[in-house]
């Protein structure tokens, strides 16, 4: 992995972000999901906490396990994803790296990922007893068309009404306005990135992106999220001139797809440093990058693209698209072949991808491998299982032209 | 009494054939739940629920991990292994992730029409009639283009007329069952309701008057059983409910979406079929499939077991399915609160023996006392 400088302000960036949330006693906390619409809630100047993003640093901190524990002793089927686990256990526990969440005013849930938010979110407006919106974003079976825009813009408006209500005091547009030209110019760095792994050697792996994907998730719509992107991007950028690869000696370049794989961080670091196989393009962190462009699809306002942003996300994609989509990055990344976590914890990301794996191998040529974990639970992980079907894939690909 | 029910669902296969033969109506597969089968029927088509069925699980493993629940496994596998053949079109709905993407997965396996009905998660009534306009519109094509049919309105006020009448018929039967605890067996009474998954409409309404006319004078046996509702999302394996009937328990109320959920639905609105679609699938009992912040699911499950007299709950689980099990815990500390007993019985529709269920029922009935050893 790239030693960047960047690092030691993302670390900043985020400690002071966990103080503030954890402090500001004068602000309302707002439980998000990671793909609801947080500028609304920072242009009302809520504090916007994210219950997934924690859920990974607790498995990233090796302090997932027991804090699902302690949610499974309270009732909770293993069966169920293990961010809500996480997030349930750290919510009794008052557990992980920054000593629990802060208690929720209000909830807002996105059903860009998924379905099962509504689930875990219904059970935290139940505990706290606080009001949780939903913003339906549908999953896009037929592609994106006019009507689903307007009825996320319209869900939008109420979520104004919503906030006006929860901040008792008028709701702000021209702050929400700057508030998404800051989130635009946030996600348009990012983009720029993860584009950078185009590069060959790769600068900036897959993985360098899950370390560096907190503030993109937490911190979009502020000026602070920006700047640390800005740096970000100058430092990749300065190694993607100077061919400084992340592995050392780079012969293959793989996608990754679903959620990273939170507790082996390190290990898969050295495991495919060992194999010179970089990570190189996943979809996962692609997902607050605006992903395909939707021809046909014409915003008139801001309004109108962050919903078509807010739609536009991976797992919100019908299978087609989805292929036609890591078609498109196997070619344009120039990749040997793509690994697909099969994530016991998210089905909408898993639930089918035996058969994307077959049509986009037929598709594309490349070779690819389904392993079977979980983002945040290592109690279902094998790792001589998982590595031997690693290896067997690795070996199978053909080296980088 | 319950033969014909029986005999429906001895050979699923056998009974719909004959049926699609009588009728010359395209079979049309729905997978759960609250689709409104009227739709279906209006446009020419004949309608069977597909809840999962207790079948091995072997072809369908290349495509659903076994983190999958096995509603969604069993019905895939008998597609893959030709069992479905009668099937024509598939009808699904939004209700959960694994759905969602199992819909999407059959678009890439399978060449028979993927018809889908997604429901819209706002609570605002406005956005939910623009959602749904688009959504009515396209379903009603894609069936029309299925059966060759147009969906009239007169035909769409017959179906809903029709299909309101079977689901009263049903909720006849639930008021027997919860007025006369012990009077219907629980096997049978479940068998009636899966028999409802298979049969016409016609036939079936006719099957169920014939046998309330029949248990009107039954009457509830003497003595005080240990008196049960069951919740979950499927009441399958059928197998499995024998067991309250051979444990000495009466089961006499249900939430399971394939019981009670759908069964309290009121007859479709027809005047305008966007808004008969909404209220179809917003009203009735609530669903843990369904967000809807003005209906408590813990109010009307305690009020439930008042009503019906009932001693305990017995969550009916099957494995994997991630809607259910999330709300149990808070239900259950709910349920404690009430000094109402409840417990878990965790299972899968391919499970080759129900036998360990037993054990957990007598057990539970134990606990709660008045079993007749
Ligand atoms: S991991 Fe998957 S199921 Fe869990 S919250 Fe994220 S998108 Fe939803
Ligand atoms: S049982 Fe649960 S997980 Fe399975 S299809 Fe039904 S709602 Fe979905």
């Amino acid at each position: 992995m790239t030693q960047l400088g960047a690092f030691k302000k993302m670390k900043e960036l985020m400690t002071l972000y966990y103080i503030e949330a954890k402090t500001a006693a004068d602000k309302p906390v707002a439980w998000l999901t990671s793909g609801a619409p947080v500028e609304f809630v920072y242009a009302m100047g809520a504090v916007p906490v994210y219950p997934e993003n924690y859920a990974a640093m607790c498995a990233a901190s090796h302090q997932s396990v027991a804090l699902m524990e302690a949610a499974e002793a309270a009732g909770f089927s293993q069966d169920i994803c293990a961010y809500a686990r996480t997030d349930f256990g750290q919510d009794l526990v008052r557990g992980g790296p920054a000593g629990g969440l802060p208690a929720p005013h209000f909830l807002v849930c996105s059903t860009n990922i998924c379905k099962t938010v509504i689930k875990w979110y219904e059970v935290v407006a139940r505990k706290y007893q606080v009001p949780l919106f939903v913003v339906d974003t549908p999953f896009l079976h037929d592609g994106l068309t006019p009507g689903l825009v307007d009825y996320v813009v319209a869900q939008f408006r109420q979520l104004e009404r919503f906030l006006e209500s929860m901040l008792k005091k008028p709701f702000d547009r021209d702050r929400l306005i700057e508030v998404i030209r800051l989130s635009r110019q946030a996600t348009g760095l990012w983009r720029k990135i993860l584009d950078l792994g185009r590069t060959v050697p790769v600068p900036f792996t897959s993985l360098d992106a899950f370390i560096h994907i907190a503030p993109i998730v937490t911190l979009r719509g502020t000026p602070a999220c920006v700047d640390y992107y800005q740096l970000l991007y100058d430092e990749v950028s300065g190694l993607a001139e100077r061919r400084v690869g992340s592995v050392s000696d780079e012969r293959y370049r793989v996608l990754w797809d679903n959620l990273p794989i939170w507790f082996k961080m390190r290990p898969f670091e050295k495991f495919f440093g060992e194999r010179r196989c970089a990570l190189v393009a996943a979809t996962y962190a692609n997902s607050w990058g605006g992903l395909e462009d939707f021809a046909g699809i014409q915003t008139r306002d801001a309004m109108e693209a962050l919903a078509v942003s807010y739609l536009n996300i991976y797992i919100n994609y019908g299978f087609a698209q989805r292929i036609r989509y890591l078609a498109r990055l196997i070619d344009e990344f120039g990749l040997t072949g793509f690994i697909m976590h099969s994530n016991r914890s998210c089905k909408p990301y898993s639930v089918g991808m035996y058969r994307l794996k077959e049509e986009l191998s037929r598709l594309t040529g490349k070779p690819g491998v389904v392993i079977e974990a979980d983002q945040n639970d290592p109690r279902v992980f094998g790792d001589a299982q998982v590595e031997a079907r690693l290896d067997t894939f690795i070996e199978s690909m053909a080296p980088a032209a | 009494m319950f033969a014909p029910f029986y005999a429906a669902i001895a050979d699923i296969s056998a009974t719909i054939r004959r049926h699609r033969d009588r009728l010359g109506r395209p079979v049309i597969g729905v997978l759960p739940a609250y689709f409104p089968l009227e739709l279906i029927h209006a446009a020419g088509g004949y309608p069977v629920q597909l809840w999962g069925a207790g079948v091995a699980i072997d072809h369908a493993e290349a495509y659903l991990q076994p983190y999958c629940c096995s509603v969604a496994r069993s019905v895939l596998e008998l597609e893959m292994r030709g069992s479905a053949g009668l099937i024509q079109a598939y009808v699904f709905t939004s209700l959960c992730d694994t759905l969602i993407n199992l819909r999407e997965l059959y678009r890439r396996l399978f060449d028979k029409p993927i018809l889908g009905l997604s429901f819209p998660v706002t609570q605002f009534a406005e956005g939910r009639r623009a959602f749904l306009a688009d959504a009515a519109e396209k379903i009603i094509k894609g069936l029309e283009a299925v059966t060759g049919r147009r969906v009239s309105a007169d035909a769409l006020r017959a179906a809903a007329g029709q299909f309101g009448r079977v689901r009263s018929l049903q909720r006849e039967l639930y008021r027997l069952r919860r007025e006369r605890p012990g009077a219907i067996k629980n096997a049978d009474f479940h068998a009636v309701l899966k028999a409802g998954f298979f049969l016409p409409v016609d036939e079936y309404g006719r099957l169920l008057e014939d046998l309330l006319v029949r248990l009107e004078s039954i009457a509830a046996p003497a003595g005080r059983r240990p008196r049960l509702i069951l919740s979950g999302m499927v009441f399958d394996p059928l197998e499995a409910q024998r067991l309250f009937d051979e444990v000495g328990a009466d089961v006499v109320d249900d939430d399971f979406a394939s019981g009670w959920r759908t069964v309290s639905k009121a007859t479709l609105p027809v005047d305008d079929p966007v808004e008969g679609i909404a209220t179809h699938v917003f009203g009735g009992a609530p669903c843990c499939c369904i967000h809807h912040p003005e209906k408590d699911r813990h109010d009307y499950l305690v009020k439930k077991i008042r009503d019906a007299g009932a001693d305990g709950v017995v969550f009916w689980y099957v494995k994997f399915c991630e809607p259910d099990a999330f709300d149990r815990p808070q239900l259950l500390a709910r349920l404690k609160q009430e000094g109402i007993p409840a417990t878990v019985l965790e299972m899968d529709l391919s499970m080759k023996s129900v036998e360990s269920l037993r054990t957990r029922i007598q057990a539970f009935c134990e606990m709660i006392g008045g079993l007749e050893i």
